[in-house]
């Protein structure tokens, strides 16, 4: 063996437990990473399956060709076609079968009376069809829908709304259809699409409720018969078919749906995961660092010894190498298996959490074993690096001296650097926020800023320090002066120390701030545009829910204590070549219930052709009112458009306003997103909420909220959102945490004859604990502090970026309790990872201690 | 000082102590059953050869190590009888210590150094008595100072201050001048010595340096964890016959 190798091996034997800690933190942090990508090919891999399964008997698809779709939407809207093309396709040679194929949404209520899903995946409804092969679901239990009234629902859905084969129950399309479950269906062999929600209906139901009008259907799904592939099916379909329809094989049509599920909800939940796996595997970086820093400090009458003795200094920086790497192989071996182990297991954790998570092997690919397995290697060794040449730097004369242990830190070239860095960073921010909105400006900020704190860490430790440490003295006495002074020893060792759990807080507090913003800007959106009392509407999120029944609104406007009551309802269409959403609606009760800020020109007679528009909107198109406008609706027709009123705030009201006349013609299934309710004077807010909570009854029990809980509610993802990007950031947290025990451990090490002599002279063990921990918690306070103001500050720049760069405007805002929580717990977090290391300070033995050398 | 001196005529004794390191073939009898007072107001010295156990014998007596048998006591109290924390607390106001090297907390100054077992007692001590000690070891020029800004002399006059501070019953010092030349030797030898006189505090001392041991009222010599000899009024030359006659095999 080469004498570095013998060297690094015989270290590591002889200093298990310093490794532990490093070990740990990219261990964790490679399982994190190794575990996303698993499971995020998993469930790609499952999904293609499951679809491949469902819809393989399906060997052609015909449908409108043209699809609009809105930003922010990856799902175009196309018209529907007519039914009965389903006639003139089964007499196309080569076709086995043909069954229409109508969709739409449509929630069902579960026993105990909730919606069931809507939180993010849709709720779907659709005719049953008959044909086993053309159908996605496959009949599991029961019989298939034969008279109305009747449904077929998947089985994962009727676990969760806790319903059986003979319930009645109620099926918002948004009008509540009474509805008997006959039957439980499957998808692809698994009980449920994800959890997406499924009601099959007879034909004649799903028509009368999920169309505009009778013979209409979204697709039609066609079957080959033997010997005719699938694009030889559509070569032969296309002639028969109308201007407009196009035909598609089985194959294209479930890509086109798993590409969307991959895009929309994989991509982005699999990047998510992977932002935070870097957080932590940054925070690592950190901590293996300082680790590797003060062994080589500690080892430094070693490893001067061995230079003395003629060892080169590439000798002593490759045994430091070689140890790193050792450490690093193994941790990130581990966390390899630990990943797919985490993966594993959320395969078994989420059906149990009522997440269907589809069954199958595990995939693990090429990409998901090399990638952490290099991540955690680069990060390991790249840490150990600086440490390693400072190894080898050791001068062998430092052998003979008295060594002091490290106390460099804070040189005023550091300082300067720091505050130049600080400096630019504010600089490059603010120009970025104020100046020019962009959003990569402020990004590079946002790093220098990072870069500037890490690098101030030791000049501002010692200030920090002894500030926060300020009252320690006076309340614990010694045992806190002590503490204090022991965390003031090092500089370097406790910015870096702290600089781990900084970054982790920095995030944190980003969230929250940003979060707070969010809802404060929601909280301002309504309460400046929404003029009305109380807002109805189905607590819904991403593509679920049903939406409200078009006829809620004139039923409630019925009411005596009701002043106006107005249905918002969405439509599609193109806008001079652009997909836009547009608020479908009473155009003059709207302006009673929303401010809708200067109004240019009359909202009252808009009529079949007319068309209202935000100033911001107009501006951008360059119309102003009496221009005509070129809308392109679904069905591919073109109508021209008079802009009659051109108004200032659109938050709630949407970009572009036309009347319920001018939707009919293309209109699909029909529901409003929002019921505006404003009441007579004199009616009081409760007699008019318990009213119309009366009314929402009979439609489906949507949610009757007053401006407040409208406000509140929806901000209610946000608040999902922060749990569980907390959540994901304890692994952060944590690994700082270990970054903070280990070198205290480290340091204790460094300090045995120092907490020997201590004991000696009379410092109990409660004393000695104490003083070990309070440590731990000055250093956590630092990293906390510092990372409450750097997050406070990113969260600001990104706030301000956001409200820059996008359309709608963002509130700022800090919320001071959520914040005061996360300093709370940053403080007991140092209190905790003090105690394995205040514990083993405790243990050790006086006598051994103060012996001398 | 709670403790009847006037009636209690030994600060420190131990009683047949036996102290075995470790156990079966490879056990070490440190003590042998040794009985030694240590009485009050006076300078004793321990000395002997490597391996005698005289440094077992002050961490017993001083409870930074137990006995495997016999006893030990300060003043009156059996140290046997008390747990961890008792003895810490019996250590820190009742005892005083002066160890070979590394006596100071490196991050307290001089003053804060001085006053550290009453600062752990949480106690305020006796401020004209500590002012005093100050002009006695003739450090007031430095009270703020760091250890690390102190010879090593100093830093022992330092370690002798704290070892007093709190008017312990008796102080222990293991080989106080071991590392420091003998001028700075000499001075915390004085001091001990003028601390014993002037003040009637009780000092025990291990030394294996006949000069050191002149210094002492009294000296006790063992040999294989047995107390072979006593010597009243001790010098440094009739210290060194006597040592040299342990060489002789006997």
């Amino acid at each position: 063996m080469n004498a570095s190798v013998r060297l690094s091996v015989s270290s590591l034997r002889a200093h298990k437990r310093r490794f532990a800690g490093t070990f740990l933190a990219v261990f964790l942090g490679v399982a994190f990473l190794a575990g996303t990508l698993v499971m995020g090919d998993t469930l790609r891999a499952s999904f293609d399956t499951m679809f491949g399964n469902a819809t393989s008997g399906t060997d052609a698809v015909v449908r409108s060709a043209e699809a609009i779709t809105t930003p922010g939407e990856s799902e175009g809207v196309r018209e529907p076609v007519d039914a009965d093309l389903v006639t003139a396709i089964e007499k196309v040679p080569g076709v086995a079968a043909a069954a229409p194929n109508i969709q739409g949404a449509g929630q069902l209520v579960g026993a105990n009376g909730d919606p069931i899903g809507g939180q993010g995946p849709p709720t779907l409804a659709g005719n049953w069809i008959a044909d086993p092969e053309l159908n996605a679901y496959q009949l599991a239990e029961g019989r298939v829908p034969a008279k109305s009234g009747e449904v077929v629902i998947d089985r994962g859905t009727a676990e969760r709304g806790d319903l059986k084969i003979g319930d009645t129950t109620t099926l918002r399309t948004p009008d509540p259809v009474k509805v008997t479950i006959v039957g439980l269906a499957t998808f692809g062999g698994e009980d449920g699409m994800a959890q997406v929600t499924f009601t099959g209906m007879t034909q004649a139901d799903a028509e009368k409720y999920l169309t505009a009008g009778p013979g209409e259907a979204s697709s039609i799904q066609v079957r080959a018969g033997p010997g005719v592939g699938q694009q030889e099916l559509v070569d032969r379909l296309t002639p028969v078919l109308p201007k407009g329809v196009e035909a598609i094989t089985g194959q294209e049509s479930t890509e086109e749906n798993t590409d969307m599920i991959s895009s929309q909800f994989l991509a982005i939940f699999t990047t998510f995961l992977l932002v935070f796996s870097g957080v932590a595997l940054l925070v690592a970086t950190f901590s293996i660092h300082n680790t590797f820093a003060i062994v080589v400090a500690q080892r430094t009458r070693e490893n001067a010894l061995l230079r003395a003795l003629g060892a080169s200094r590439r000798q002593v920086t490759a045994s430091t190498l070689v140890e790193a790497s050792a450490v690093a192989v193994t941790a990130s071996a581990a966390g390899l298996a630990g990943g797919i182990g985490i993966a594993a297991g959320l395969q078994v954790l989420f059906p149990a959490i009522g997440f269907p998570f589809p069954e199958g092997d595990l995939v693990i690919s090429v990409l998901s074993m090399v990638l952490p397995l290099a991540v955690g290697i680069v990060v390991c060794l790249g840490s150990a690096l600086l440490p390693a040449v400072r190894a080898g730097r050791t001068a062998p004369m430092a052998a003979l001296r008295e060594t002091a242990v490290d106390q460099s830190g804070a040189s005023r070239v550091r300082a300067v650097t720091g505050a130049g860095l600080a400096a630019l960073a504010v600089a490059v921010t603010l120009t970025g926020v104020l100046v020019s909105p962009s959003l990569w400006l402020p990004g590079t900020g946002a790093v220098l800023a990072l870069v500037s704190f890490v690098v101030l860490g030791p000049v501002a430790s010692t200030t920090a320090v002894r500030v926060l440490g300020g009252p320690l003295g006076k309340l614990r006495g010694v045992t806190g002066s002590l503490a204090r002074r022991n965390a003031l020893r090092s500089p370097k060792r406790t910015a870096a120390t702290a600089s781990a759990l900084m970054i982790g807080v920095a995030v944190v507090s980003l969230f929250t701030v940003f979060g707070a913003s969010l809802k404060a800007t929601m909280d301002q959106t309504v309460s400046r545009s929404f003029a009305g009392d109380v807002a109805v509407s189905t607590p819904s999120f991403g593509a679920g829910g049903s939406g409200l029944s078009p006829k809620l609104a004139d039923a409630i406007d019925g009411l005596p204590e009701v002043d106006t009551a107005v249905g918002l309802g969405r439509g599609v269409a193109e806008v001079d070549g652009k997909g836009r959403a547009l608020t479908v609606t009473d155009p003059v009760a709207l302006e009673r219930t929303f401010d809708l800020g200067n109004v240019q020109g009359s909202l009252n007679a808009l009529g079949a052709n007319g068309i209202a528009i935000t100033e911001k909107e107009a501006d951008k198109q360059g119309l102003k009112t009496g221009d005509k406008a070129q809308l392109t609706f679904t069905d591919g027709k073109k109508e021209s458009f008079t802009v009659r009123a051109v108004y200032g705030q659109s938050e709630l009201a949407g970009d572009y306003v036309i009347t319920r006349a001018a939707w009919a013609p293309h209109r699909t299934q029909d529901s409003d997103t929002l019921v505006a309710v404003s009441f007579r004077d004199g009616v009081s807010a409760d007699a008019g909420k318990a009213a119309v909570e009366k009314v929402a009854d009979q439609y489906g029990n949507p949610e009757v909220q007053t401006r407040d809980e409208y406000a509140q509610s929806s901000a209610g993802g946000i608040d999902m959102m922060l749990t569980l990007v907390y959540a994901l950031l304890a692994l952060a947290v944590l690994i700082a945490l270990l970054g903070i025990a280990n070198t205290l451990t480290l340091a204790i090490h460094e300090r045995t004859r120092e907490l020997g002599l201590l004991r000696a002279v009379g410092q109990t063990r409660s004393q000695l604990r104490a003083m070990v921990r309070w440590e731990s918690v000055l250093v956590a306070a630092f990293g906390t502090v510092g990372g409450l103001a750097l997050g406070a500050f990113l969260g600001w720049v990104l706030v301000k970026a956001s409200d820059g760069a996008s359309d709608s405007a963002f509130a700022f805002a800090m919320p001071p309790v959520q914040l005061a929580i996360v300093a709370l717990v940053g403080l007991a977090a140092g209190a905790l990872a003090g105690l394995r290391p205040a514990r083993r300070a405790a243990r050790l033995d006086v006598l051994r201690a103060i012996a001398t050398e | 000082m709670t403790t009847a001196t006037t009636t209690v005529r030994t600060a420190a004794r131990v009683v047949d102590a036996v102290k075995v390191y470790g156990s079966g073939d490879t056990s070490v009898r440190a003590l042998d059953g040794v009985s030694v007072d240590f009485p009050v107001g006076r300078f004793t010295a321990i000395m002997g050869p490597s391996g005698s156990g005289k440094s077992t014998l002050m961490h017993c007596a001083a409870g930074l190590d137990t006995l495997t048998g016999g006893a030990a006591y300060i003043g009156d109290t059996d140290l046997g009888g008390l747990d961890d924390r008792r003895l810490t607390l019996l250590r820190r106001d009742r005892v005083g210590f002066v160890f070979q090297a590394f006596n100071l907390v490196p991050t307290l100054t001089v003053a804060e150094n001085i006053t550290l077992p009453l600062d752990l007692a949480g106690g305020k001590g006796d401020p004209e008595w500590i002012d005093a000690l100050v002009d006695v070891v003739g450090l007031r020029d430095r009270l703020h100072h760091r250890p690390s800004e102190l010879s090593g002399g100093q830093q022992q006059r330092v370690a002798v201050a704290r070892a007093f501070a709190g008017r312990p019953d008796v102080v222990f010092a293991d080989e106080p001048t071991g590392n420091l030349d003998s001028r700075s030797g000499e001075e915390v030898l004085g001091l001990l010595g003028r601390a014993v006189r002037q003040t009637a505090r009780t000092v025990v001392m291990v030394t294996h340096d006949p000069v050191a041991a002149a210094h002492a009222d009294e000296v006790v010599f063992l040999a294989d964890g047995r107390l072979v000899d006593r010597m009243e009024s001790p010098t440094a030359d009739k210290v060194l016959d006597r040592l040299k006659a342990f060489e002789v095999p006997s």
